[in-house]
């Protein structure tokens, strides 16, 4: 499904990734976890396009993407997040979802006015599966409120919610669950695995709550100053020792090993 | 009748100039484009239907049509070698290309075609009035407030049909950053391209109606100043609302006129009660900063 490898990435005198290898497989739900400032991010930005790389491949579907625009990236299939939620503060939050899928006939200049029929059950559509969405991210009662208005942990349900409308083949999740009440948490655990279950979607994911890397992912990576220093299943990694130095010596020790840490 | 006159006058000033302001609120408001070059629509819209009008003979809808088919393609080319610039970045840039096509007008008088056409900075007069002869002295100009407002209410419904509309939404979503429309796989280059277009379209449509409504347009009417007008409009009337753009606009146009009643009552100079004029405006903007961030009308919600 995705491929990267030997992928380099420099800002000035920062090595952000220094030679990453790892594949996804299809419809699997891989983690990627390591210290702050490891390169996770940056590894995601690199594979949506946000961030050009210095050096390495990357295949998305067996094919290359490379110097391509972000939306092009997005236009494949491959939906991300971000870490610090991009949330139009002016918009409301079903507006929010409502932007979400791609090559909608309304986005069309000509076609707001050629063809007001079909927009208007593609919107009718489109409104089905945002109270859906809304209800599995439990934001259907601030539907109508301003997205900027919402919490931070609200703002990371929302962005959630908005990648699953866009229908993506490959989702980049970025700490999908920092700030978000525990309780949620399990039931958006339940949503991810139903989600890959019966949609068939695969789902990369950079996370710090350990619980929910052992609770949903089949493999995790390992990221330690931009290499990938670890592979495998969430019970090797947690005893894996380069893993527990790389944390140990850096200043989030306890991230990996207190289960309830929230991470940043 | 003078102040009948008058206020017909002041009706088209505002028809006018609330097609402007509401080309520009699509562009600032919904869009986040700070166009600092807005009059070149405006400009080019007068010039390009004054050239097909009053050179070629041609009928006064082709002259409209015209002057927003090359308003409008300007404003797509000129968002092309901009597509990447920051805001601020973008705001200078678009005030240089208004500018080249003022200086462009001044200068190349041959554009308007030497004998009996002067152009440059003599400007050109006698641009034909459309359906003058079936009118008399006094009852055209009423005729020409329902030819703008009919143009008026023609850009209210596009416009917000269009804000309304998915292609709204998308806009409203660059209005915030690159970021987030990149990520959901919106072409944001070409929608700044198509927002321009249809932005610039209509500034060209106010340009048609002003200039065939004077009869005469020169570069000087042109300057950088009028755009600050426009944009006072939007600031005082509510940006990223299509009634706000309209009331902004009715506003500054009765500000911008005010001060001609002011000599009665002021012992000032006319020529420097003219000159208070931007005075004027430039408080009403401030006024507007400072107590109403939003302006007169706030951004509506969507709600479905």
């Amino acid at each position: 499904m995705l491929k990267v490898e030997n992928v380099h990435k420099s800002f000035g005198g920062i090595l952000a990734l220094n030679g990453v290898t790892f594949s996804v497989e299809p419809n699997s739900i891989t983690g990627l976890i390591g210290p702050n400032g490891s390169g996770k991010s940056t590894l995601f930005n690199v594979i949506s396009g946000f961030y050009s790389k210095d050096r390495g491949e990357i295949y998305f579907k067996g094919k290359k993407i490379e110097g391509i625009e972000p939306y092009r990236i997005a236009m494949l299939g491959v939906g991300r997040t971000f870490q610090i939620s991009e949330v139009p503060e002016k918009m409301t939050v079903l507006e929010n979802l409502l932007l979400a899928p791609k090559s909608q006939i309304g986005e069309g200049i000509f076609n707001v006015f050629l063809h007001p029929l079909k927009i208007k059950r593609e919107n009718e559509k489109l409104l089905k599966d945002a109270y859906e969405i809304l209800e599995l991210v439990q934001l259907y009662d601030l539907r109508n409120e301003y997205a900027g208005n919402l919490s931070g942990g609200q703002k990371k349900l929302l962005s959630l919610g908005r990648i699953l409308m866009s229908d993506p083949i490959l989702l980049l999740l970025d700490e999908p669950t920092a700030g978000v009440n525990p309780t949620l948490i399990r039931d958006l655990i339940v949503a991810i695995k139903n989600l890959r279950a019966e949609k068939g979607q695969t789902i990369l994911l950079v996370e710090h709550n350990m619980k929910v890397i052992s609770e949903i992912c089949d493999r995790v990576i390992v990221l330690d100053f931009g290499k990938k220093i670890a592979e495998g299943t969430p019970e090797e990694i947690q005893k894996n020792e380069k893993v527990l130095e790389a944390y140990l010596s850096g200043s989030s020790k306890w991230e990996l090993l207190d289960e309830d840490s929230r991470g940043q | 009748m003078g102040l009948v006159n008058f206020l017909v006058y002041l009706s088209i000033m505002m028809g006018i100039y609330a097609i402007l302001s509401l080309s520009l609120n699509l562009q600032y408001g919904f869009t986040g484009l700070a166009n600092f070059g807005h009059v070149v629509f405006f400009c080019l819209g007068a010039y390009i239907s004054t050239i097909i009008v009053l050179v070629f003979k041609m009928p006064f809808i082709l002259g409209l049509l015209g002057g927003m088919v090359v308003a409008g393609l300007f404003g797509y080319i000129i968002s092309i070698p901009t597509a990447n610039l920051k805001e601020d970045y973008w705001a200078i840039a678009t005030l240089a290309a208004a500018e080249i096509v003022r200086i462009f007008f001044l200068n190349e008088d041959w554009v308007v075609g030497g004998g009996p056409y002067q152009g440059g900075a003599f400007g050109i007069g006698g641009i034909p009035q459309p359906l003058r002869s079936l009118f008399s002295a006094h009852t055209y100009p009423f005729f020409y407030l329902v030819i703008v407002l009919v143009c008026l209410v023609a850009t209210y419904i596009i416009i917000n049909t269009l804000t309304q509309s998915a292609f709204g939404r998308v806009i409203k979503s660059i209005r915030e950053g690159d970021n987030l429309p990149q990520a959901l796989g919106k072409d944001v280059k070409r929608f700044r391209m198509k927002v321009m277009a249809v932005a610039g379209s209509f500034g060209g449509l106010a340009g048609c109606l002003w200039a065939h409504y004077h009869g005469f347009i020169s570069p000087n009417q042109f300057l950088p100043l009028e755009t600050f007008i426009i944009w006072a409009m939007v600031i005082v009337g509510g940006k990223a609302n299509n009634k706000g753009a309209i009331l902004g606009a009715v506003i500054v146009m009765i500000f911008y006129n005010s001060t001609r009643f002011l000599k009665d009552y002021i012992p000032i100079e006319a020529v420097t009660l003219a000159s208070l004029r931007m005075v004027a405006i430039g408080i009403l903007i401030v006024v507007a900063m400072l107590f109403m961030k939003e302006g007169l009308i706030k951004e509506k919600k969507t709600l479905y």
